[in-house]
């Protein structure tokens, strides 16, 4: 069984960013099933390159690009441009800033359906 | 004593929260009330101006019911970063609601306040004598930023609010504190492990938000035991899961595992979830991890000058696929008119790329209207409703190819148009700061309320 390739979107129920603190932005992609986690993880579309790339960052101000297995779960931490409320921010939360990872594409797996940590 | 239980009513104090849910709460005989009232979140105004986010009214009306559950029970109510930024000033007027609140419900109790604003003056004497690790900001920490700022407040962790209970405290309200600080300090006190309570109160912190549904309303129960702790959401349909637990431990924090505090790292690397019911999670193996110098995280918000705005709506199509170089012509007049140091002009174009910036993947598109937020930042207030005026004036009027709406460009939601918004601030202390003693910039009073 193979699978077609998807968006991240189709794939996570929750992608979501906020501040962590005033000076990071982090971003959590959360699933309810492992084995979509599973398939993403091992994709390894979501790595520091990708994200900086997408966010138009340095590479080495994405600070944090992990997968956390406890909660079936994606960290990604960036230092924000601009700091949470300054003249130049465009979002006091951070809390919309989650659109470019809903389009990452994780590309076909041929080993669908038979990964379950748990 | 084989667990601690802590109830939290709200994730947030002044935004209301589930009354029947947080007695279903109280019914599980809670050792404690905990409750956050503050945040850097809402950005820099607040700790720039130490003004309340909400108006006093929503915080007495939250506090009012808490108050007098705890005092019912004779349990301790501990209330953090009262209110937003946690200065004294704000601290003052929680404090003062509290008191208004005794005196009308006839309740009589020991109250310890604890301050977390730190003097500028000792600051820079202390900034002398340490060096102040950033956590932000790019430039290094002057006494000259110091004195553009707002109060600093420095973020307390347990130990204060210990102290407060040694002292007999049955209601606690201290200005900045780590938010998970509120909670732990109770089992901490009562010898339970402190990477656990401080991972219980991570999750209480928020309250609701760690259930699904996420709401942060709703009230959460905690119970620290010696090798475990346990989550559970007060109102009856509501559940936690692994998932929405693991998940919250995530939330607001840089890095899922490694979650600095004050004093030490909770190393929640080993932290294993298990559902014990459709409703309830146990969480085990989170770890604290003392550092060899205490610190505490300071924040100050400085003033960068004042900001005006002009909020208008624009609908015609030939304008709209003009925006950028009508926008910029206006912008290029607004610079030969106003000339002084200082002054910035963001334009806001809702329908386009407000939000997102040049960030936006999706620039091609652009909505049937547009919503224009004229913002200007400059050294005075009159100055700043003056630029923003100008471009506004220049807008309505400007002249495009193929124009044909030559009455007016621009739609008004209200009058007035140029609004006044005041000081604006942005952050600027953000930096860690050594203790040798973890209260020593915390200082407590008693007092009795009656």
């Amino acid at each position: 069984m193979t699978s077609q390739p998807q968006t991240l979107a189709s794939l996570a129920n929750v992608i979501r960013s906020k501040n962590a603190g005033p000076f990071e932005l982090t971003f959590d992609i959360m699933f309810d099933n492992v084995t979509a986690y599973e398939r993403v993880k091992k994709s390894g579309v979501i790595n520091a390159a990708r994200i900086a790339e997408a966010y138009r960052v340095h590479v080495d101000d994405v600070l944090v690009c992990r997968p956390y297995d406890a909660a079936v779960a994606f960290k990604i931490t960036l230092r924000r441009p601009v700091g949470s409320g300054d003249i130049e921010d465009r979002d006091v939360y951070g809390c919309q800033q989650h659109v470019p990872l809903t389009r990452l594409e994780v590309p076909a797996s041929p080993e669908l359906g038979s990964l379950n940590l748990r | 004593m084989d667990e601690m239980v802590g109830l939290a009513p709200s994730g947030s104090m002044g935004s209301g929260y589930n009354l029947d849910a947080f007695e279903r709460g109280l019914a599980a005989n809670p050792h404690f009330i905990g409750q956050d009232a503050g945040s850097t979140d809402m950005g820099p105004y607040y700790h720039g101006t130490g003004a309340p986010f909400l108006p006093l009214a929503t915080y007495r009306y939250d506090l009012s019911f808490m108050l007098r559950a705890a005092r019912q029970r004779r349990i301790p109510l501990l209330v953090g970063s009262a209110l937003t930024s946690g200065c004294n000033s704000a601290l003052e007027q929680a404090v003062q609601i509290v008191r208004e609140l005794a005196r009308e419900h006839g309740l009589k109790f020991r109250m310890a306040v604890i301050g977390a604003e730190i003097n500028k003056a000792d600051l820079k004497r202390r900034m002398a004598q340490a060096r102040f690790e950033s956590l932000g900001p790019r430039e290094e920490l002057s006494a000259d930023t110091l004195d553009l700022c707002g109060p600093i407040v420095a973020q307390m962790g347990t130990e204060p609010f210990i102290r407060a209970l040694d002292a007999g405290a049955e209601v606690v309200i201290a200005g900045r504190a780590c938010d998970d600080a509120i909670f732990a300090a109770m089992p901490i006190m009562h010898g339970f492990d402190k990477g656990l309570s401080l991972h219980c109160g991570k999750i209480l912190e928020c309250a609701g938000l760690s259930a699904i549904p996420y709401d942060l309303a709703e009230p959460l129960l905690g119970r620290v035991r010696r090798d475990h702790f346990e989550v559970e959401p007060c109102h009856p349909d509501h559940r936690c899961t692994t998932v929405s637990v693991a998940g919250h431990s995530l939330y607001e924090r840089g890095d899922p595992c490694m979650q600095p505090g004050p004093g030490g790292m909770n190393d929640l690397t080993d932290a294993k979830f298990t559902q014990l019911d459709p409703r309830r999670v146990k969480v085990s193996g989170s770890r604290f991890v003392p550092d060899a110098t205490y610190r505490v995280k300071l924040e100050g918000a400085e003033q960068v000058g004042f900001r005006s705005i002009v909020i208008v709506g624009i609908r015609d199509p030939i304008m709209i696929r003009q925006i950028d170089s009508i926008l910029d012509a206006a912008r290029r007049r607004a610079g030969e008119r106003f000339q002084a140091a200082g002054i910035h002009l963001t334009y806001r174009i809702y329908g386009k790329n407000a939000v997102m910036g040049e960030l936006e993947p999706d620039a091609h598109l652009i909505s049937h209207e547009l919503g224009l937020v004229i913002d200007v930042v400059a050294p005075t207030q009159d100055l700043a409703t003056g630029v923003a005026m100008f471009v506004r004036g220049t807008l309505q009027h400007a002249s495009y190819p193929g124009i044909v709406t030559t009455a007016g460009n621009m739609a008004y939601p209200f009058s007035p148009f140029g609004i006044p918004i005041g000081p604006a601030y942005r952050f600027a202390v953000y930096h860690l700061m050594p203790l040798a003693d973890p209260c020593e910039c915390f200082p407590m009073t008693i007092e009795e309320v009656k």
